[in-house]
């Protein structure tokens, strides 16, 4: 439970970091997404059995469908399908070992 | 766990409550159930009272983080004003020149166009017309900017007389965009470059008009121009009363780029617009026109 007040923590600070800071750098007119990169990069860097990747991803489609004008659950949906998708392909396709470690 | 029980969602509410001790990082063996509630759940707030409850979250959410997304959002501005004065330091000899020039001839156009004003104040009170009506303008503060569309978020809502469809532009006058969600405390502005936005528009100091039309990332371009109109770069588009959603006379871009086919039938332009992410701080929302 702590650990899923932590997420939600980090993620509503990186939301309003992301919404309200990084918008004034556009690169060539795109603004990175932070937090998409950083729920893929949960995803694919713990190990693939553990369920965190997939809070996150849900936490981050919660905060997503707050700040934008879609109704709540439409980016929870497509994030978490997401988050599925990358932990099935690093279960059943990848045999790295870094991605097993963590 | 307690939660608050909400008027009509008994049933919903006494399942999560139920649920919440079991689930830690282990939800996946109740994965079915949890896709059930999570479905009705998500069903009851978009569906009871045209998503009263939704908006009613979203706006608590958007008055918790307000104070944090203020300075967050001025930070920005600062810090992106300071990398552009650094990138921009070489241009600045050459910028001053062209400046001192351009201001020249614009304190030569103010000259000419002081007589113009008294000649015309002479010719109303002659023919009895009053001044044309000043906007009622509102006074808000932009917040935040969407990730994934050019929509912006400010700090006034339907508590303040806010409402739908209204007009934002900046203290020059130039359009920003118009109002497309209005919750309690806040509103969303879908800037002038968001690809669901389109307007009618036309070439300042002639007849030849257009539709801007938005591309995403802070582009637009003027679009519906015939083709046997001439149009030239560095000309400015303003908006035209056409159409109804946006006063005449409001300042869009400068034309950049002319786009001619002998296949189409109307011509087209890149449009370099006057709105500045980085200068959107203070806005105007004009209540009445």
């Amino acid at each position: 439970m702590k650990n899923l007040i932590l997420l939600l923590l980090f993620f509503y600070l990186l939301f309003i970091f992301q919404t309200s800071f990084l918008a004034h750098f556009p690169l060539k007119g795109y603004i990175i997404n932070l937090l998409l990169i950083v729920t893929f990069l949960f995803n694919i860097l713990e190990a693939p059995e553990k369920n965190k990747g997939i809070f996150a991803a849900g936490i981050v489609g919660f905060f997503w469908d707050i700040f934008s004008e879609k109704f709540i659950g439409y980016h929870i949906l497509i994030l978490v399908i997401l988050a599925l998708l990358i932990k099935t392909i690093l279960v059943r396709y990848v045999r790295i070992k870094i991605f097993q470690r963590a | 766990m307690k939660i608050r029980q909400l008027p009509g969602s008994n049933i919903k509410l006494i399942l999560v409550e139920f649920l919440l001790p079991d689930m830690r990082f282990n939800f996946l063996k109740n994965k079915f159930l949890l896709l059930i509630i999570a479905i009705l759940v998500v069903f009851f707030l978009n569906s009871y009272r045209e998503g009263f409850y939704q908006k009613k979250i979203k706006n608590f959410f958007y008055s918790l983080s307000l104070p944090l997304q203020e300075n967050f959002w001025r930070a920005g501005i600062k810090i992106s004003d300071f990398f552009k004065t650094i990138s921009d330091i070489n241009n600045l000899k050459k910028q001053n020149e062209e400046l001192k020039l351009k201001n020249q001839e614009l304190l030569s156009k103010i000259a000419d166009l002081e007589n113009l004003k008294k000649e015309n104040e002479i010719l109303r009170n002659a023919l009895g017309l009053g001044l044309e009506k000043e906007f009622n303008l509102v006074m808000v503060k932009v917040i935040g900017k969407d990730i994934s569309r050019d929509v912006i978020e400010i700090s006034k809502g339907l508590k303040d007389g806010i409402s739908k469809d209204l007009p934002v532009i900046t203290s020059q006058k130039v359009l920003i965009g118009r109002i497309s969600e209005v919750y309690d405390n806040f509103s969303r502005i879908m800037l002038i470059s968001d690809k669901n936005s389109s307007f009618s528009a036309k070439i300042s100091g002639s007849e030849v008009s257009g539709a801007i039309k938005g591309k995403g990332n802070f582009n637009i371009f003027l679009d519906f121009v015939p083709k046997e109109e001439e149009i030239l770069p560095d000309e400015t588009v303003i908006t035209s009363a056409l159409g109804g959603t946006f006063p005449e006379g409001l300042l869009v871009g400068k034309i950049k780029e002319i786009k001619k086919s002998d296949i189409e039938p109307f011509q087209q332009a890149e449009i370099s617009p006057f709105l500045n992410i980085n200068e959107l701080d203070q806005l105007f929302v004009i209540v009445n026109f």
